[in-house]
């Protein structure tokens, strides 16, 4: 990982800490800088309310110029999150295609934010959740709000 | 009816060389003329026929014809199908109505016969032409290795296919397509001026699904096309390039399509998909997350050329350049610019550290920010030059950061003024003022208002073609 690099990532360490959007915890470790856990409280407005998540922000080595990658440790019944192991998340401007180096970490942040407020189940990586969500809204609030019981208590 | 099941498959099939099958309306019997003349020996009946090729009377009789027939245990709910048998969704199936086969001329005779309420036996001969060329000395040989291993596998998949009327060893004589001229129609080669000819003369039944009896489950009716599809397709390819490979379903589909991978693919269960056909969500699924991971970066525009990234205007940060709080950044490496340090500018006049920024066009001939090329491509050539000559530039400064400032601002297709997309972040806007432009000119955090214009940079790249 190049020097300047690692510059970008202490940057926008320094950016989130001064702008840290509510209900975001994040842990850095200077010795692993590529690595973020991330702790987020599920949104006061959102079925996820209630619920602690824990994420993984790891950046590549040619970051800036290609997206860091989200992945929720913590298992969430979400279109946008996958429902695996990995619990990966690839949407919007964390896609390789759609990614620009300007954009900050703290709106990828602020973006996973909006989509446990408002999933967007148009591009689902879960396309049965995804129909879940638009079909049987009751429905998939009800597993939602299970699995936050379940699994982020 | 007292013969084995496999002997009276076999015999039920007319000959069709040399010995003429016999059928009795009275009891439906049949035998070889040859054996015992035109009188039924089961009955005694005189209403009897000859089967012929293009004449088969227990067409008509299908209906009743299930009591003696051989698989008549295995679908006795069909009994009760409608009498004629041209109810039948698929009596008039042909699937090659509409499938434009450049070589249609090799392929004659291909019959459909219905055997049975639901039930249909196909007869196919191919002629296989192979160019003297390319075969070489070894025609005969070169079409032995696509044919044979085929005819078996094409047997084993559709089960029960059987060439007509032919013991095994027969069979296998003319599946190989062994040149053993005049043994039966359509098994040896003929041999016309320059080039050689291959029969090979199949048949094959194909066995509805049967919820009563759910057996081992064939080739379903609707794969049928498929399969057929498959088997010319198979016979089209040169000889010696067929792959009858155990592993060929594992390989990727989209990198050695194969019509026998398809087939060996459509056995494999679990992996419903035939090259472009797919039977079930899961193949679908596949196919399109493979088709979206080799377009993820195929969408996106490729590198720049170094010598464009080279040849970029290079100016010192101006006050005019910084922004309300009279402080600007490079956004890719996010260091604070200072008054007098040199950028790189880009047609669309955002600018970076030229380190920065040369790294990211290197793979992405796209601005970090507006996702605007910096090669001059056709369509935009005209602007681009007017902005790189001479001190036009200032002049033509467009302003990317205001949507608003798009409208109205389409050319009127003339060379020197194309027409423009309206969220193209790039065109000539003569009425903005020089410093409007400039103090818009750096970097911004919020990217929202750019992603109408890389959407509409992207579509016109799909449109009017790549850069270059």
């Amino acid at each position: 990982m190049s020097a300047g690099a690692k510059k970008r990532i202490m940057k926008e360490y320094g950016e989130c800490m001064k702008d840290t959007p509510s209900g975001m915890k994040i842990n850095f470790d200077e010795q692993n800088m590529t690595e973020w856990e991330i702790l987020l409280d599920g949104p006061e407005q959102s079925i996820y309310s209630g619920g602690h998540f824990k994420l993984k922000m790891t950046f590549p080595t040619e970051y800036p110029f290609k997206p860091p990658v989200v992945s929720f440790k913590t298992k969430i019944y979400h279109p946008n999150v996958s429902n695996d192991d990995k619990g990966s998340m690839c949407l919007g401007m964390l896609r390789p295609d759609e990614w620009k180096p300007p954009n900050k970490v703290v709106s990828v942040l602020r973006l996973i934010q909006t989509l446990l407020i408002e999933p967007n189940a148009d591009d689902a990586i879960e396309p049965s959740i995804a129909n879940e969500y638009k079909e049987n809204r009751k429905e998939f609030d009800k597993t939602a709000k299970d699995w936050v019981k379940r699994y982020a208590k | 009816m007292d013969h084995s099941d496999g002997q009276a498959h076999a015999d039920r099939t007319p000959t069709p060389a040399h010995r003429d099958m016999m059928y009795c309306h009275e009891c439906r019997d049949e035998w070889f003329r040859d054996e015992h003349g035109l009188t039924c020996p089961e009955c005694g009946s005189d209403f009897t026929e000859i089967i012929e090729e293009d004449h088969d009377p227990r067409d008509d009789e299908m209906p009743g014809h299930n009591e003696h027939a051989e698989d008549g245990d295995s679908i006795p709910s069909l009994e009760e199908a409608p009498p004629n048998p041209h109810d039948h969704p698929l009596a008039h199936h042909n699937p090659f109505r509409d499938h434009n086969d450049p070589e249609e001329g090799d392929i004659s005779n291909l019959q459909w016969r219905q055997v049975g309420p639901g039930r249909f036996a196909v007869t196919g001969t191919i002629y296989r032409t192979i160019s003297p060329n390319r075969g070489g000395g070894g025609n005969q040989n070169a079409g032995n290795p696509p044919i044979g291993p085929f005819a078996s596998m094409l047997n084993s998949i559709i089960g029960g296919a059987r060439p007509r009327s032919q013991p095994q060893g027969q069979d296998g004589q003319s599946s190989q397509g062994q040149p053993t001229p005049g043994t039966s129609l359509g098994s040896g080669p003929r041999v016309t001026l320059g080039e050689s000819r291959f029969h090979y003369t199949s048949s094959a039944r194909l066995y509805p699904r049967d919820a009563d009896h759910p057996g081992p489950q064939l080739e379903p009716m609707d794969e049928l096309n498929n399969v057929l599809i498959g088997l010319m397709a198979a016979f089209g390819e040169p000889p010696g390039q067929h792959n009858h490979d155990p592993q060929a379903p594992g390989n990727d589909p989209h990198v050695h399509f194969n019509p026998l991978l398809a087939l060996l693919s459509q056995m494999m269960p679990g992996n419903a998909a035939a090259g472009d056909f797919v039977y079930s969500q899961e193949a679908l699924d596949r196919i399109i997350s493979q088709l979206m991971e080799q377009n993820a970066t195929g969408n996106a525009p490729g590198p720049a050329s170094q010598d464009d990234i080279n040849s970029l205007p290079r100016k010192p940060v101006t006050v005019e350049m910084l922004g309300p709080e009279g402080r600007a950044e490079c956004s890719i490496c996010m260091e604070e610019v200072l008054i007098g340090e040199e950028v790189t500018e880009l047609p669309c006049h955002h600018w970076f550290h030229h380190p920065c920024v040369a790294m990211w066009l290197s793979e992405h001939d796209t601005c970090p920010h507006c996702r605007h090329g910096i090669t001059k491509t056709s369509e935009n050539s005209a602007n681009s030059s007017n902005d790189n000559s001479g001190g036009a530039s200032e002049a033509n400064a467009s302003n990317p950061q205001m949507p608003g400032a798009f409208a109205g601002a389409t050319g009127d297709g003339t060379p020197e003024h194309p027409f423009l997309l309206p969220d193209s972040p790039h065109h000539p806007a003569p009425n903005q003022d020089q410093g409007a432009s400039s103090s818009h000119s750096g970097p911004v955090s919020g990217d929202e208002s750019h992603s109408g214009g890389g959407f509409g940079e992207r579509l016109r790249r799909g449109w009017f073609g790549p850069p270059r």
